[in-house]
């Protein structure tokens, strides 16, 4: 209890009266009440990061969901080759995210990456991946989605192998296959387990930090410079510290809300 | 019946094609690893070349990584210990008076983003003077690691039938005996995945380490970020660090993939 308080609770409370003064490093700090959050509302490098934290959490998430599933219902058909299927699946998100990181910077380099040369084999023109405002949230999408759509995919089997096998045998009497079994049976039942790994996402996605700041640190310009990074680099970088911490709390708020709103649904969904 | 037989081959084709894309970029990190500095960024790669451990000696002859390899491990045990001594009771207690709320309330320190605390905890700890210990570093990374026990734990307690408790206290055993006497030994398989899950997330967590660690107590993760920023163009020796620090998570979580998934989803399950 002791250790909660005074690394958890008073931390946060702290934050809280952080995020209310103008307390730039070096200087005297000053109450300024909601003053940082009104400036939150009318800062444009706010507005970009909450764009570009939005557009990184949905594509990746999209992505994760859609391929994890498919992944985990395909290895619910497999009989033999699970338990090796299983280990290497588990390998890409324990892996450190600075090792994912390093990979990404040495296999995708524009010039030297072993990426644009086999794109180059197939005779597609070299891309730059991480190193360009275009493509970079894309990039970075697939990166994530290299290390954690295996996840979904393993609680999707789960949740699969954990349903009742008699729906499916009626559902096969009734005469449903291929798609519209996918679509009226399977779906429906792993509805909840679908919305269980959204959420797990969701909350590592909208915090995503790890390896957009060893990979490009927000970069190019501020083409990746997502809420979190932001409020990094404002708070440690520039010692803005009550601005930064404002901008945490607006995004833990963020992030509160949409596991809220996950959970909202897990009820509508549940059977 | 040929239609499903080529279905079958359909699926295990798709499996051998996603489990390649997983491995491979693995593969090529640690291949590149034990090349000759010259090879490394070699197009088209070659294959086929006289392993060298020369990366290694510089790695660990040049640098201060063998250092930073001992203090990632010494955080990294450390807060695992702290983490799972905080857990383990608080889990127990959770579970006997069936208790929610402090569940709930762990996994709020796990949602929030690691930097809402980063700027409150820094401020603290250069006011009492600990930045740049370990102890630091242990008491931060047990913030992780204490809601990764909680929620490992609490399953393997809940399941716990109340008897094997009660007739212990009927003996005179106090509720810390009852603990480590009674319940924990049957616990034990959730206290072994609670154990390397929460030394894995401490291992690999970047955050922390990247602001509160002094140049005495860098771990080798944020050893392996500033060899990235410091544009270190000897790739191979980025490569022999990025083996060095995947080795531990991956092995160790070759022991108990099975469960896993089921650890890192607890808490979103229920929530």
């Amino acid at each position: 209890m002791l250790f909660a308080v005074a690394m958890i609770v008073f931390p946060f409370g702290y934050a809280l009266v952080l995020s209310m003064q103008d307390f730039v490093f070096g200087h005297d700090a000053h109450f300024v009440g909601f003053g940082n959050y009104v400036r939150m509302a009318g800062d444009p490098q706010v507005r970009l990061a909450l764009v570009l934290t939005v557009e990184l959490w949905l594509v990746s998430l999209a992505l994760q969901l859609v391929i994890g599933t498919w992944l985990g219902l395909l290895l619910a058909r497999m009989r033999r080759g699970r338990g090796l299927a299983r280990a290497v699946l588990v390998s890409p998100f324990m892996l450190p995210p600075v090792v994912v990181g390093m990979m990404a910077i040495v296999i995708l380099d524009p010039s030297f990456g072993i990426a644009n040369w086999l794109l180059g084999l197939m005779g597609i023109a070299p891309r730059l991946f991480l190193a360009s405002p275009d493509t970079v949230i894309l990039t970075l999408a697939g990166i994530d989605t290299w290390q954690w759509a295996p996840f979904v995919a393993l609680i999707v089997l789960g949740g699969y192998l954990s349903l009742p096998s008699d729906v499916f045998e009626a559902a096969a009497i009734d005469g449903a296959a291929g798609w519209r079994r996918f679509r009226y049976v399977t779906l429906p039942l792993l509805a909840p387990t679908i919305v269980t790994a959204a959420v797990l996402r969701s909350v590592d996605l909208l915090r995503f930090f790890d390896i957009i700041y060893i990979t490009t640190a927000g970069g190019p310009g501020y083409a990746s410079t997502t809420l979190n990074i932001l409020a990094y680099r404002r708070g440690f970088e520039f010692f803005d510290i009550g601005y930064a911490t404002a901008t945490m709390v607006a995004l833990a708020a963020v992030v509160f809300g949409t596991t809220l709103a996950f959970a909202r649904i897990r009820r509508a969904v549940r059977w | 019946m040929v239609g499903r037989r080529i279905g079958v081959w359909f699926d295990r084709l798709m499996l051998a094609l996603v489990l390649a894309v997983l491995v491979v970029p693995v593969l090529w990190v640690g291949l590149s690893a034990f090349k000759p500095r010259t090879e490394v960024a070699a197009l088209p790669p070659h294959l086929f070349v006289r392993p060298t451990l020369e990366n290694f000696v510089e790695l660990f002859g040049r640098t201060d990584f063998g250092q930073n390899t001992l203090n990632s491990l010494i955080v990294a045990t450390g807060s695992t210990l702290l983490g799972l001594g905080l857990a383990a009771p608080a889990s127990f207690a959770m579970a006997w008076h069936r208790l929610s709320w402090p569940a709930t309330a762990t996994l709020f320190a796990r949602m929030a983003p690691g930097a809402l605390f980063l700027l409150p905890w820094f401020l603290m700890f250069s006011d009492v003077g600990l930045t740049g210990t370990h102890l630091v570093l242990i008491l931060t990374h047990a913030v992780i690691t204490l809601p990764v026990g909680v929620w490992v734990l609490l399953p393997y307690f809940e399941a716990m039938p109340r008897d094997l408790v009660e007739s212990a206290q009927v003996d005179g055993a106090s509720s810390m005996q009852a603990l480590l006497k009674v319940a924990l030994p049957v616990a034990m398989p959730g206290l072994v995945v609670a154990a390397i899950l929460c030394f894995v997330f401490s291992w690999n967590y970047f955050l922390f380490a990247l602001v509160l660690s002094g140049f005495n107590t860098k771990t080798a993760i944020v050893a392996s970020f500033n060899f990235v920023g410091e544009g270190v163009t000897n790739w191979g020796a980025l490569m022999a660090a990025a083996v060095v620090i995947a080795l531990p998570p991956l092995l160790l979580t070759l022991l108990i993939q099975r469960r896993l998934v089921a650890g890192l989803a607890s808490g979103a399950v229920k929530g």
